[in-house]
């Protein structure tokens, strides 16, 4: 009965194991085509080396062949990887190619692969040792996906920016996914190889790449069994065939493509979106009142009250000619709480992207929170404490919005995944631990109802709400905070306000820009007034408002605020603000989030800060 | 000589095919993967064009330009356009093209078997000419002429028509072109349609100058035409005309200094290297990200 299925189910797992290869580097959004050139490599330099199965029996020659296989796979990734992993999408798809391919001529034109001709391997695996291959590395993928490694190679995929800005070290990720692709191919290359009795460099050609790549993208990129599935669709679609008595020849590859065509149609997730994907519920612990930083996480020192936390001195940064900032000297001490204000295009934005390290100065220097920033990658300004949010939200858009905040957590959560391959309790520890610290971020901007939802099908306003729980769960000493009221009606932004105020009083120093200078002044202890790249003044929250360069600025005869709708909505009657603060983006936000319904669920910020001291 | 101009023709060629590629590739962002198929198909029904529809050679070339542009129009419509607002659209999309590729070929097959098909003896013009010491037939001179003829008249199309303009503005920011009153969904399909047609021009110009049409030839050129838009630079056309002339020049250099079976490695080595040190290519603009 087995027997007679045994050479297709056999297929089925080799492609499958070669559909992983894929897997493993588009679950961290890069397109590789050079997995044939890794298995092509592997098999031919295994198959060489390994002793024969008559000195030592088949089994062991086939471990063995197995080790050198995943060895050479893995460090061909390596020397492939270091010098590509700066490439994206499809260039680094065509430099693995070009690759793939360049391997494929070399072996065809040396001795000892037998050119053209190939080389001849003894059969040794069975249906039986095929599968249970397939079963190790389906396993590893299935204990990678929850895991904090996994949850990064996520993250990278959905926004790699917004990854970094999460202190996720990216270069680091995106060449740990490769070289895991480069043992799998290679663990495919050898079983290949001891299957089928004759290898040819032709075996692992352009089109070969092509089948494993459309194989793990028909399973579905987001879920471990997709490329087990893919694979049973890719070898069982022209068996069916076949036992229907449709004739070889053109029909069959038509109607395969066909098939493929409409999976990829009308199954955006591949096929494994046929199988209800589950989401993870917070665990139970989501209301515990305990005050200390939960266990298995790591807890952070922030700066004393009036210790130096951000120092700028005569920061410039210029694009072509345009100075977006100019000189800027700014000193922000713990435990603070900056707003920075100014009409559009004065340099708010760049000025911030200059603290947490996203883009270099073009002059002047900038410390934070003693790092250097500027020449320092921007995964390590995060580690130093340093977590912001966008302008236009970057969020992780196919996570639900508790693995968002998870990822948040990757600086102060530990490493699970190894601990996850063999089941060690601890991990489950650290993991139960991050869920709860993470869902405490969720309740505490007032998202603890929405934790198994999409990022993506949440409302403008509850997406800024999240990138703020996102930006807390790193346990930042320093915030910024990018225009996070834009699209809050005039409740939502009270509580916005009441919970950076409490933030402060945690002990985190907070720096944001926002437009709605009601609330600023509501908010801070100082504000700092930036206008054409330069600050014009700097004071606390009284000053600014009597003071007539801001005035100026704001409502100068050449205003550049003037064609914006005014919102004003949240300066009504709480200061004497001539401006309404009118915002970029506000106009549609506020249309977008003016619902009732979800001002009206909120609870009341003051009730949950307490959780997270 | 001979081999410099024998070189310059099948760059030419590369060339033609490789502009429909990155056409596609800098104004939508898209890599289409169902270009060979088109190669293929053309270079076939430009044979049967010639061999049952008794067209002069010259004829068949219009003929198969408009097949081209229906066919991109189909495959933009199938392959793509359901496809534009997924968030993993460039491998969706990748895919997709892929499926109607192997739809396409396997048409073929149904079509014409899996033989190799010629052109009929006597389709061929027998003047020749000697240029340099170097024997160029009129046919060659033709291929040469028809594909600078279709890139110039391209570039002059993006450059100064307002289809152009609208592609230019298409090509920078989609959203941006649509709120300005721009058709994209139209731009979108005339791209298709172009890129196609030249593709389909370059497919019957192949098979004219190596006298054979086969289902695989797809395959071959579509690692060529990869390799030229990277080392010219994705998205811009005077870079796929230098690449396709460089990689033509190289191959048969590679050919007849190192030896054929080696000719491969010089491609892919020089893409590598090219990918390596100028990761936006020889003439591509290296896009600023943006935060």
């Amino acid at each position: 009965m087995l027997a007679q299925y045994a050479t297709p189910l056999t297929f089925i797992a080799l492609g499958a194991v070669f559909a992983y290869s894929f897997y493993a580097v588009l679950i961290a959004g890069q397109l590789s085509l050079g997995q044939a050139g890794f298995a092509s490599l592997a098999a031919f330099t295994a198959a060489s080396l390994a002793p024969s199965g008559d000195d030592v029996g088949d089994v062991p020659a086939l471990l063995t062949a197995v080790v050198i296989g995943m060895a050479v796979g893995a460090t061909a990734a390596v020397v492939l990887g270091l010098p590509t992993m700066h490439l994206r999408g499809v260039f680094l798809a065509i430099a693995t190619l070009g690759f793939a391919e360049a391997v494929r001529v070399v072996l065809l034109n040396l001795e000892w692969t037998g050119g053209a001709q190939g080389l001849a391997v003894p059969r040794v695996l069975t249906v039986g040792m095929a599968w249970t291959a397939l079963a190790v590395v389906a396993y590893w993928f299935w204990r990678m996906g929850p895991s904090r490694y996994g949850r990064a190679l996520e993250a990278i995929r959905e926004d790699e920016l917004a990854a970094r800005s999460m202190g996720i070290d990216v270069g680091r990720h995106r060449l740990a996914a490769f070289v895991t692709s480069g043992a799998v191919a290679g663990l495919y290359g050898v079983l290949f190889a001891y299957y089928v009795r004759l290898i040819a460099p032709s075996d692992f050609d352009f089109a070969a790449a092509v089948d494993g790549l459309v194989t793990a993208v028909l399973g579905g990129s987001t879920m471990f069994l997709g490329p087990v599935l893919g694979s049973g669709f890719q070898t069982m679609v022209p068996e069916i065939q076949r036992a229907v008595g449709v004739e070889a020849g053109w029909i069959r590859p038509f109607l395969a493509g066909l098939l493929l065509l409409v999976v990829i149609l009308f199954l955006p997730g591949g096929l494994t979106s046929l199988i209800p994907r589950r989401t993870r519920v917070p665990a139970a612990g989501d209301g515990d009142p305990d005050g200390d930083a939960a266990p298995g996480l790591a807890a952070r020192r922030h700066p004393a009250p009036g210790e130096t936390v951000v120092s700028l001195a005569g920061l410039s940064k210029e694009y072509g000619g345009v100075h977006a900032v100019r000189g800027v000297d700014l000193e922000v001490r713990g435990g603070e709480v900056v707003g920075l204000i100014g009409p559009n295009g004065a340099g708010k934005t760049t000025l911030v992207n200059m603290v947490s390290g996203l883009v270099p100065p073009s002059s002047g220097t900038a410390t934070v929170l003693g790092t250097a920033v500027g020449r320092t990658p921007v995964h390590r300004v995060a580690a130093a404490g340093v977590s912001r949010t966008f302008q236009h939200s970057k969020l992780f858009n196919r996570l639900s919005a508790l693995e968002n905040v998870l990822v948040g957590a990757h600086l102060v959560s530990r490493p699970t995944f190894l601990r996850r391959l063999l089941w060690l309790p601890s991990s489950r520890r650290d993991e139960r631990a991050a869920l709860e610290h993470a869902t405490r971020c969720l309740h505490r901007v007032g998202l603890g109802h929405l934790a198994g939802t999409r990022a993506s099908a949440l409302s403008y306003g509850d997406q800024r709400r999240l990138e703020i729980a996102r930006a807390l769960a790193a346990e930042p000493s320093l915030l910024v905070l990018d225009e996070p009221a834009a699209g809050m009606n005039h409740v939502e932004a009270g509580q916005l306000s009441e919970l950076i105020r409490s933030l402060a009083r945690d002990g985190l120093t907070i720096l944001f820009i926002e437009h709605n200078v009601g609330m600023v002044l509501e908010t801070c202890t100082r504000v700092v007034v930036l206008d054409f790249g330069q600050v014009i003044a700097s004071g606390t929250p009284a000053q600014i408002a009597a003071d007539p360069a801001v005035i100026e600025a704001y409502l100068g005869t050449a205003d550049p605020d003037d064609g914006e709708p005014a919102r004003g909505s949240v300066a009504d009657g709480t200061l004497a603000d001539p401006t309404g603060g009118g915002g970029d983006g506000g106009a549609t936000g506020a249309v977008t989030n003016a619902r009732p319904s979800v001002a009206g669920t909120l609870d009341p910020p003051d009730t949950t800060p307490r959780n997270a001291t | 000589m001979q081999q410099l101009l024998n070189g310059i023709f099948i760059g030419s060629i590369y060339a033609l095919f490789a502009i429909g590629f990155t056409l596609v590739f800098g104004i939508l962002d898209r890599l289409n993967l169902a270009h060979p198929a088109v190669f293929a198909t053309s270079a076939f029904v430009g044979i049967e064009l010639v061999e049952r529809g008794g067209l002069s050679l010259w004829a068949a070339l219009p003929v198969v330009f408009v097949f081209g542009a229906v066919l991109g129009l189909v495959i933009e419509r199938l392959a793509f356009r359901p496809l534009k607002n997924r968030p993993d659209a460039h491998f969706a999309g990748l895919i997709s093209s892929i499926a109607l590729a192997g739809m396409l070929i396997a048409l073929l097959q149904w079509r014409y078997g899996p033989d190799t098909r010629r052109f009929p003896a006597g389709a061929f013009p027998e003047t020749r000419y000697e240029v340099a010491g170097a024997q160029v037939t009129l046919a060659q001179l033709v291929i040469l002429a028809v594909s600078l003829t279709l890139m110039v008249g391209l570039t002059y199309m993006v450059t100064r028509t307002r289809l152009g303009r609208g592609m230019r503005a298409v090509a920078e920011n989609p959203t941006a072109a649509r709120v300005l009153g721009v058709d994209v969904d139209r731009i979108t399909a005339v791209t298709f349609a172009i890129s196609s047609a030249l593709g389909a021009v370059a497919g019957v110009l192949f098979a004219i100058n190596v006298n054979t049409a086969q289902l695989g030839m797809g395959y071959a050129i579509e690692l060529k035409g990869l390799a030229v838009i990277i080392v010219g630079g994705m998205g811009s056309l005077p870079g796929a005309l230098i690449g396709g002339l460089v990689l033509g020049l190289a191959e048969v250099f590679a050919v007849q200094y190192i030896g054929s079976s080696w000719r491969d490695v010089i491609a892919f080595g020089l893409l590598f290297l090219i990918l390596l040190v100028r990761p936006q290519g020889l003439l591509g603009a290296r896009k600023v990200r943006e935060v």
